[in-house]
């Protein structure tokens, strides 16, 4: 069996370890990189080509894609998810048990919650193994090849294999050398043979990217579930389509609802070059006004901040006062400038749901900040905006185009994967229909 | 990030004496019956000066619970009070940049990810900070917008400077309890 004619999703359905693989091939030929380039037909019988890139170095696989991005034409490109490495080691299904729980106590794994502990794998009994041969281009300091990669596995009982995870390995050669001294005295004890295996870093987003982290190491997949379906009505266009690692895909959307906004000459040009934008900002608004800082989530941020004040206002002084000093503020931010709402279609939806215990208005009842609301940006918002989204407690963020050089959901830093923050919220990226695009009177062509 | 070392002068200790006498101001301002009753939860004791050529000229405090925008940081206020300031004067754009790259930023607790990242994008020259913040830091704690150099300008950042009087303060504010749960269930800014 050979990979020709086969696309790189299917290459890694068919075959297990294909990634343990790769990487075992990385480590054992010490090469730097390794490029499996793939055609095949799709449904539409058109010939797709696919590479996928793997690296040594995070560094390295950057520049590669850089490379094939803007050298080897439009390809589409997959990079292997950079793995976390972890001790494990195979146990006796008699003694899990034990051992589990003892390694849960002296050995949590915080950072990976996501990640099972343990793996478990029943061998069919005779069953031979042929793995696929595969077409690899890869390079080691000069040299390029071509080779042919055959590994031929015999299984020959129907055990019950066990693996556990032990502990996080550090960084270095000596990854084994590292584990701590609590955990070596339950190796000894159980006389375990601990060695190196990886598990995916982020917990899967899709289903489709879960099926692949499992390929790994079995991880654990919560999908979204939103009790409040009023967002989205039943779609009869369904206009988005899943893109790899941010979008799930069984929450269609539907776009009907934010053509009116896309067909608005504003599209954000959030942060490219911000003081320029700025420069941008004031040729329509007026010298007096120009704020460098004043990118389209901050300003929803602002006006919902001011539409929170206005519908729940409370006794306070201090808080009137307030009130009246953004009237001022949001009536001159809120127009020209406004370039994305802050759904407040699906507000007024939220609203009738909760009609009981809104109408009461009670200043309990409100809203926290902007708990459930929904943002739709043009462009995938910069490291400000996405942290002044978690702060503002936004529910989902939904952006058309990747900022790669300042977007912080996935671009340049992946701020929705960020364990520490105290809220997180879903992140989607829209693929907007053709005919959107090259309609005349949106101007994307002009911002790009 | 450059750690607290001896080059902490007594010029940076004092504008952060300052900072700080700015944030115990907050923390009494909510100390009145009257507004503890009404506001859901108090704004941390945050608090931050900006100096140019050695003479403070703004300074800013959390205002997230009075204008119920949780980006309302004491750098956010700090930050609109100087372009408002110097729009008024007649600054133009590239005049305001220059001035913020002679600007340091004196604050109580590290920036988080959002202001780290404004301050990158308005380049200012550098940032003292007391304690760490290991929940939202942008200036080394969870990520390094500091040290970032495109498509920005990154800025010099030190922290630690009178990180216990900053710490001491904000377990003030946490001793000084809340009637109302949210603070809890809602964490606001470390």
């Amino acid at each position: 069996m050979s990979c020709i004619g086969v696309s790189i999703v299917q290459l890694f359905a068919r075959t297990e370890h294909l990634a343990q693989e790769i990487q075992y091939f990385h480590s054992s030929e010490k090469l730097r990189s390794l490029i499996i380039v793939s055609g095949y037909y799709n449904k539409e019988k058109n010939f797709k080509r696919e590479i996928l890139v793997s690296a040594e170095s995070l560094k390295l696989l950057e520049s590669l894609i850089f490379f094939f991005d803007f050298n080897a034409s439009r390809l589409p490109l997959k990079s292997l998810d950079l793995p976390e490495n972890v001790i494990a080691s195979f146990i006796d299904p008699k003694n899990a048990n034990q051992i589990i729980r003892r390694l849960n106590q002296i050995e949590p794994l915080e950072n990976l919650r996501h990640v099972k502990r343990v793996q478990k794998k029943i061998l069919e009994e005779g069953l031979m193994v042929c793995r696929p041969c595969i077409y690899v281009l890869f390079w080691n300091s000069c040299f390029c090849y071509i080779v042919q990669l055959l590994t031929l596995e015999i299984y020959v009982t129907g055990q019950i294999h066990l693996s556990v995870i032990l502990c996080l390995a550090s960084e270095g050669d000596n990854q084994l050398d590292s584990i701590p001294p609590h955990l070596q005295e339950l190796i000894s004890f159980y006389q375990l043979s601990p060695f190196i295996t990886k598990v995916c870093k982020y917990a899967a987003t899709s289903k489709e990217e879960w099926q692949e982290q499992c390929k790994f190491w079995p991880t654990s997949y919560h999908p979204r579930t939103y009790t409040d379906s009023c967002c989205f009505r039943k779609p009869e266009l369904s206009s988005s389509h899943p893109v790899s690692d941010i979008v799930a895909p069984n929450d269609p959307l539907h776009l009907n609802s934010s053509f009116d906004e896309l067909k608005q000459p504003h599209m954000g040009v959030a942060c490219l070059y911000p003081w320029l934008w700025a420069e941008q900002q004031s040729l329509a608004q007026g010298l007096s006004n120009w704020h460098p800082l004043r990118h389209a989530a901050i300003v929803a941020i602002e006006s919902s901040a001011a539409r929170d004040r206005l519908l729940f206002p409370s006794m306070g002084n201090n808080e009137e006062k307030y009130l009246e000093l953004d009237h001022e503020k949001s009536s001159c931010t809120s127009s020209p400038a406004k370039r994305l709402r802050t759904i407040p279609e699906n507000v007024d939806d939220n609203e009738k749901v909760n009609a009981v215990s809104q109408s009461s208005e009670q200043l309990s009842e409100r809203p926290y900040l902007c708990t459930g609301y929904d943002i739709f940006l043009v462009w995938e918002p910069c490291a400000m905006c996405a942290m002044a989204l978690v702060h503002q407690r936004i529910r989902r963020i939904f952006y058309a185009f990747p900022n790669p050089n300042a977007g912080a959901l996935g671009s340049v830093h992946r701020l929705q994967g960020e364990k520490s923050l105290n809220h997180h919220y879903a992140v989607f990226r829209v693929l907007l229909p053709q005919q959107v695009l090259h309609k005349p009177d949106v101007e994307v062509a002009e911002i790009k | 990030m450059a750690s607290l070392g001896e080059e902490c002068s007594t010029e940076t200790l004092a504008f952060m004496e300052l900072a700080i006498q700015q944030a115990k101001l907050a923390l009494d301002v909510l100390e009145v019956p009257v507004g503890l009753a009404l506001i859901p939860k108090l704004p941390l004791p945050a608090s931050c000066v900006i100096v140019e050529d050695g003479k403070p000229i703004a300074s800013g405090r959390n205002r997230t619970t009075e204008t119920r925008n949780a980006t309302r940081h004491a750098e956010m206020e700090a930050i609109d009070f100087l372009l408002e300031q110097w729009q008024k004067n007649g600054l133009s754009m590239s005049e305001v940049a220059e001035k913020f790259s002679s600007c340091s930023l004196y604050v109580t607790c590290e920036p988080c990810i959002m202001c780290a990242s404004a301050l990158s994008i308005l380049g200012i020259k550098e940032v003292y900070y007391g304690c760490a913040n290991d929940k939202f830091g942008g200036c080394g704690s969870i990520l390094s917008l500091n040290s970032e150099v495109t498509p920005r300008k990154g800025f010099k950042c030190t922290g630690g400077v009178m990180a216990s009087e900053a710490i001491l303060l904000l377990r003030s504010f946490y001793e000084q309890g809340n009637p109302n749960e949210m603070v809890w269930k809602q964490p606001l800014r470390l």
